[in-house]
């Protein structure tokens, strides 16, 4: 089933210098996406977009085959989480609990069941020691996980993360990654759009669009997408280190493409002399 | 930048930190009345700014106010104590009446302009360690929380109590962030050979714009990516919107306002006697002594 449908979309802030150039892809329920890019290169301009913060020039948003316009705006957002990149300038509350709870508050949910619900998910996301913690106290990753639970809380059916990595640490990183995995365990139907520049991570996705120049300039599995080392080259992108192991393995003669990860290839390396 | 120390909140578990914000406001209001009420008679005043300061010192054991924090914060104010100082000293003041020291005919120096000033001085005092107790023992968002409750009557003529109460809980939020920013961005420009702590007044005012302008401009961005995330989340302050916090009256407010209430109402009730009925002498009451002049 098509989640989100997007019709040869186009944006720009200033006349003639578009961000977004007739972008058109399906997203389908349950799966995990990332649009991969460089700065400048309309990625995060999509994701607002997608929750009407920007109102396009041209072009249509399909969400659940709902148009988006300025009167489903309000239905529509109800159905999205959205994670931005900067911890701190998400962080709306005063302590943690407080921050889950802002969104709640919006929503009208009664003062006696919000209480359970920010525990809930506080602990989904490993933060529930630190309810009554202030912002200033906490980490980028902390933080970046508190506005991850706050998306969360709300049941959204499809969570976006614009670069909600990219302000981490390597600890942080990978803690959101492993993060990512779990909600898709806890719920498969919800559909995951992140919005990166980390190859590793889009690596870990089903799908990856990969914008340039406002445009899509690929579209495909991983596998396809990072094997390809001209594109990626052409593109201005690395190779994820996977991917890159595996090529040059294979430059040597060492064939290790059934291989899925690390431990793996090291299981076909270590017989060999 | 961790220099901020007057008045923040300590999260401690004290009796005043379990006291509703709207039941301290209030106390505060009506004991910095008391405070400000004259007598005629100059030893009672200052008797009973005696009675203040030990009442503030017991107020300020219970809520474990930390006493090295309000001493740091009364230290800088020794510019504004020489200066009423001097203020009441030399200006000439027709109601004095005990010479200290005559120049000529015309100009002399007067005990009430030093007994003045002393009193204008304990009164800051007490007012400003009184603030300190309300600042330190509630947290900022329930002072907020406080002021907008007092504010809800305004909203019947269409004065946007919520909209300013979420305005200021959102910039009360902000400052330790903008304070690591401005530290980041004076180390930034000192590494790019900006001096903020010698040169010329022009020097140092042109190392100041280049501390506040990047300031400035990285606050708007923030404020920006904010209301994306606010409205992200479903916020219209037009909405109805349920509350987290609730504030609730507990046995202790009813005993820290009984407190308030009486000691306002005992200090009204000798204000009214002193200014209506005749002049009250404590020290000739209570101790039978006259020190008056």
């Amino acid at each position: 089933m098509k989640k989100i449908s997007v019709k040869n979309l186009c944006f720009s802030y200033v006349k003639d210098e578009p961000i977004v150039k007739h972008v058109s892809f399906n997203i389908h329920e349950g799966s995990y996406v990332s649009i991969v890019g460089h700065n400048g290169s309309g990625k995060s301009t999509l994701a607002r977009l997608l929750i009407g913060l920007l109102a396009p020039d041209d072009g249509e948003i399909y969400i659940d085959d709902e148009l988006l316009t300025n009167k489903t705006v309000r239905n529509i957002r109800k159905k999205i989480g959205l994670v931005f990149q900067n911890p701190d300038n998400q962080f709306i509350g005063a302590t943690v609990e407080d921050d889950i709870a802002f969104g709640l508050e919006n929503r009208q949910i009664k003062r006696e069941k919000m209480h359970e619900i920010i525990e809930k998910f506080a602990k989904r996301v490993g933060m529930e020691d630190f309810l009554d913690k202030e912002p200033s106290r906490l980490s980028g990753g902390q933080k970046q996980r508190v506005a991850i639970a706050g998306a969360l809380s709300l049941g959204p059916e499809i969570i976006i993360l614009d670069e909600a990595t990219s302000m981490l640490d390597p600890k942080g990183k990978s803690d959101i990654k492993e993060l990512i995995e779990e909600m898709r365990k806890d719920n498969p139907s919800l559909t995951i759009l992140s919005i990166t520049h980390d190859v590793e991570e889009a690596f870990l996705s089903d799908e990856i669009i990969i914008m340039s120049k406002g445009e899509i300039a690929f579209k495909g599995k991983p596998e396809e997408v990072f094997s390809n080392r001209e594109v990626l080259k052409s593109l201005n992108l690395e190779m994820p280190f996977i991917m890159d192991l595996k090529d040059r393995l294979k430059s040597e003669g060492i064939n290790v493409d059934k291989s899925k990860d690390l431990d793996e290839i090291a299981e076909v390396l270590w017989p060999l002399k | 930048m961790n220099n901020v120390t007057f008045g923040r909140y300590s999260p401690l578990n004290t009796f005043t930190h379990k006291v509703d914000p709207r039941n301290k406001i209030l106390i505060l209001i009506l004991l910095m009345v008391s405070i400000f009420l004259q007598f005629h008679v100059w030893s009672t005043t200052l008797l009973l700014s005696g009675v203040f300061l030990i009442l503030l010192i017991c107020l300020m054991l219970i809520s474990k106010v930390n006493f090295l924090d309000l001493f740091k914060s009364l230290k800088s104010m020794w510019f504004l104590v020489i200066f009423l100082l001097v203020i009441y000293v030399f200006i000439p003041n027709p109601t004095y009446k005990f010479v200290c020291y005559r120049f000529n005919d015309h100009y002399a120096i007067y005990w009430d302009s030093f007994y003045q000033s002393g009193y204008i001085i304990l009164r800051l005092i007490l007012m400003i360690s009184l603030t300190m107790v309300l600042t330190s023992t509630t947290k900022p968002m329930d002072l907020t929380y406080a002021f907008e409750w007092y504010m809800t009557p305004l909203k019947v003529i269409r004065f946007p109590v919520h909209e300013i109460a979420m305005t200021l809980s959102i910039a009360l939020r902000f400052i330790p962030t903008l304070l690591d920013e401005t530290d980041r961005i004076m180390k930034a420009q000192a590494s790019r050979g900006v001096d903020f702590n010698r040169g010329g007044l022009f020097k140092r005012f042109k190392a100041v714009i280049s501390l506040i302008i990047p300031l400035f401009v990285s606050a708007i961005q923030r404020s920006e990516e904010l209301s994306d995330a606010m409205e992200a989340r479903g916020y219209n302050p037009r909405e109805k919107r349920t509350r987290y916090r609730k504030l609730t009256f507990s046995w202790r407010d009813i005993i820290a306002l009984l407190f308030g209430l009486a000691i306002f109402g005992g200090i009204l009730y000798l204000f009214i006697y002193d200014h209506n009925v005749e002049e009250i002498d404590l020290f000739m009451q209570i101790f039978g002594i006259n020190v008056g002049f």
